[in-house]
């Protein structure tokens, strides 16, 4: 079988999404298909230009695939037979973010036409998708809440839970993943005036050099250079999940967050607990308060002390992380289901 | 400096098309700059390529790259402030191809009009680069010829030549590329009936099954099956380091190809000289005969004759192979100069 995937992409951002595209063609392959991505570049600024964003999209020509899975708007609105969706992102300025004011669509009735434009054609590219998986079951209840569709959540799997084995050796909160505003390291470092002698590692890709630069005015901001390390660029899987391996926990504090996210599973892989906020969206469906880490709110005084019961209390830390691990395994997340699912 | 590669591609389908750029892209990352390469599919579908067009028109580039240099068409569409274009053909339906067999459509006043403009869309888009260059002479001369336009010649080189390597004149001609009818291996096996010397064949590639089977159908014919070497399969890149050290030359005859192939440079970098017909177009741009090479007629017997000369007259085939090498300078096919070409 021939797969495409199409998704769109931002040049030099990589993160979960990207992860998740290079290795769902990975594993099709190994099953015996036929499979490569799709990355249409998406620009959203100013708003107006998602129009043309779309009818970029809807005048490029696929040719034969035997399947074409959409992961991302708009490249989801791509034409061609055969698609099924397993749904990453819709433009969440026009839904959800609209509503909590977090957009970039105007408040107008030219907003209200950007907004109708792209909610028309995410109707027609649904209805006429042969089948509809998300990645999680946010996205999944957003999109019955908003376009009023049926879907399956079907969360992707961890790429390489061997490498995350949990040998615990050092004592340290570990922060990964990409690294910008939304994300929220910043209050991690902030929050280490509340939480004395606990140490940091904050470590992965700032989407852009302001986002590193921010980082490190906060540290120089707050004074806490001896008990932070920072380490901003694209780890390798290796480096990244010896980050992990070696934490005591792990924090994560996405605002709203569409799915579990990799950050999460792989620390609960590790058996690793994790420090997140009441805000973070799809993290708290595996996440939750004194079970499996710690859910507070996303203030500096709070993740302070969440941060010093891990360090402080290290038995109640491994028990809340051998927690983890059992929740994720509930889930039976694997390739080989996932494939299975998706190709039938 | 931020560097966007653009290019379109085939899905499933591999090929020289996409060596240019991916190659290119591991030699800016080998040298510090930062680039990305964007492939967006298109087909030679004549009823939707105004459809395409609008499609790569529309991509916007302006916030992530100070310049793009683009490859297949329709990507020299693409709009940019600083647009270098490295054209590697037309769509030659409708160009050098136009009112041939080869050319899907007929030309009457519909298909006639819709060629005038798809050739002053092409010859607008190629207006706004900074630099025009091309792959070879063929592609030069159609530039001029058809859209009026000046360009420079910048000969594509392989990735890390410094792999090729020369340990002996043995008694092998080698071919190494795709098998099918233009390509004309039946030629070289026909040849391999007509040699006097015990010199040997062996062709490396894949192709269509129809044409695979007719080949060896006619080793098994004249029952060459001591001469002739059949490596019907993608050949290892460490396959194809040791075939080229150890060749007596290289052959490829391809019928009017644009460019002189990607093998022929290997061996050049190998020290061995390459054998190719009066017809196979820009091969002959680096082949010149009797100095690096020989230039025959598409004859069985004139192509065994070469072979037979290289096989009898060992320092020949070492001096021609020893000019291959110089003549890579002499025609400044090196990354240095790519880069300095396309950086300025």
């Amino acid at each position: 079988m021939k797969v495409l995937i199409v998704t769109n992409m931002v040049p030099f951002v990589h993160g979960g999404a990207e992860e998740l595209c290079f290795h769902l063609v990975k594993n099709i392959r190994e099953y015996g298909h036929e499979a490569e991505a799709i990355k249409i570049p998406f620009t959203y600024e100013p708003a107006e230009r998602i129009i043309e964003e779309m009818v970029l999209c809807k005048n490029i020509c696929l040719g034969n695939a035997d399947k074409v899975i959409a992961l991302k708007f708009p490249a989801y609105l791509i034409p061609c037979e055969n698609k099924i969706f397993w749904l990453v992102h819709q433009y969440r300025q026009a839904y959800d973010l609209w509503d909590a004011n977090q957009t970039n669509i105007q408040k107008d009735q030219r907003g209200e036409q950007i907004r109708s434009f792209i909610k028309n054609a995410d109707n027609i590219a649904f209805k006429e998708a042969k089948r509809i998986f998300t990645v999680s079951k946010v996205i999944s209840k957003r999109l019955k809440y908003y376009n009023n569709i049926e879907s399956i959540s079907l969360p992707s799997p961890i790429n390489d839970p061997q490498n995350f084995n949990g040998k615990t050796q050092a004592s340290y909160i570990f922060a990964g993943g990409r690294v910008n505003s939304g994300k929220r390291q910043f209050l991690l470092i902030q929050a280490l005036k509340y939480a004395k002698g606990v140490n940091l590692i904050i470590a992965g890709p700032p989407d852009n050099q302001e986002e590193a630069e921010k980082i490190y005015k906060i540290v120089e901001e707050e004074n806490v250079k001896d008990r932070v390390k920072i380490d901003l660029r694209f780890l390798s899987r290796e480096e990244y999940a010896d980050y992990v391996n070696r934490s005591s926990a792990v924090a994560y504090l996405p605002f709203d967050e569409d799915s579990a996210g990799y950050v999460t599973m792989e620390a609960f892989q590790a058996k690793k607990p994790v420090i997140t906020t009441t805000d973070s969206g799809g993290v708290l469906e595996i996440v939750a308060h004194n079970k499996t880490g710690w859910v507070v709110e996303p203030n500096a005084e709070e993740l302070g002390v969440a941060m010093c019961d891990a360090i402080m209390n290290p038995k109640k830390t491994l028990e809340l992380g051998e927690k983890g691990r059992v929740i994720l395994d509930l889930l039976g997340l694997n390739w080989e289901n996932t494939i299975k699912r998706l190709l039938a | 400096m931020k560097i966007g590669l653009i290019s379109s591609c085939a899905p499933f389908v591999d090929g020289g098309g996409r060596f240019i750029v991916e190659w290119l892209h591991q030699v800016l990352q080998e040298n510090g700059y930062n680039s990305e390469i964007i492939y967006i599919p298109s087909f030679d579908d004549p009823n939707c390529m105004f459809e395409q067009m609008t499609a790569f028109r529309l991509l916007s580039f302006d916030n992530y790259f100070d310049r793009v240099i683009t490859f297949r068409p329709p990507a020299h569409i693409v709009k940019h402030r600083h647009k270098i274009v490295w054209f590697i053909h037309h769509a030659r339906s409708f160009y050098d191809l136009w009112g041939t067999m080869y050319c899907p459509v007929q030309p009457d006043k519909y298909w006639s009009s819709f060629r005038a403009n798809l050739i002053a869309a092409d010859t607008n888009a190629l207006k706004e680069a900074r630099r025009l260059y091309t792959n070879s002479r063929v592609v030069s001369e159609r530039l001029k010829k058809y859209n009026r336009l000046d360009s420079k010649v910048l000969y594509p080189p392989v990735l890390h030549p410094e792999r090729f390597l020369n340990k002996c004149y043995g008694d092998e001609i080698v071919s190494i590329c795709r098998v099918e009818h233009h390509k004309r291996q039946h030629i070289l096996v026909e040849a391999m009936a007509h040699v006097k010397s015990n010199v040997k064949l062996r062709i490396c590639g894949v192709g269509s099954k129809s044409y695979v089977q007719d080949i060896k159908n006619t080793i098994i014919k004249y029952n060459l099956g001591n001469k002739v070497y059949f490596e019907n399969r993608w050949i290892s890149e460490n396959e194809k380091i040791d075939f080229l050290s150890n060749a007596l030359a290289h052959v490829y005859l391809p019928f009017y190809e644009d460019s002189y192939g990607y093998p022929t440079i290997e061996a050049a970098w190998s020290r061995k000289a390459t054998i190719t017909t009066d017809d196979s177009g820009g091969v002959s741009e680096f082949v010149i005969n009797k100095i690096n090479g020989l230039v025959v007629s598409n004859n069985p017997r004139d192509v065994a004759e070469a072979f037979d000369v290289m096989y009898f007259n060992k320092n020949l085939a070492m001096e021609f192979g020893n000019n291959s090498y110089e003549r890579l300078s002499d025609m400044g096919i090196s990354w240095k100069n790519v880069l300095s070409e396309l950086l300025q």
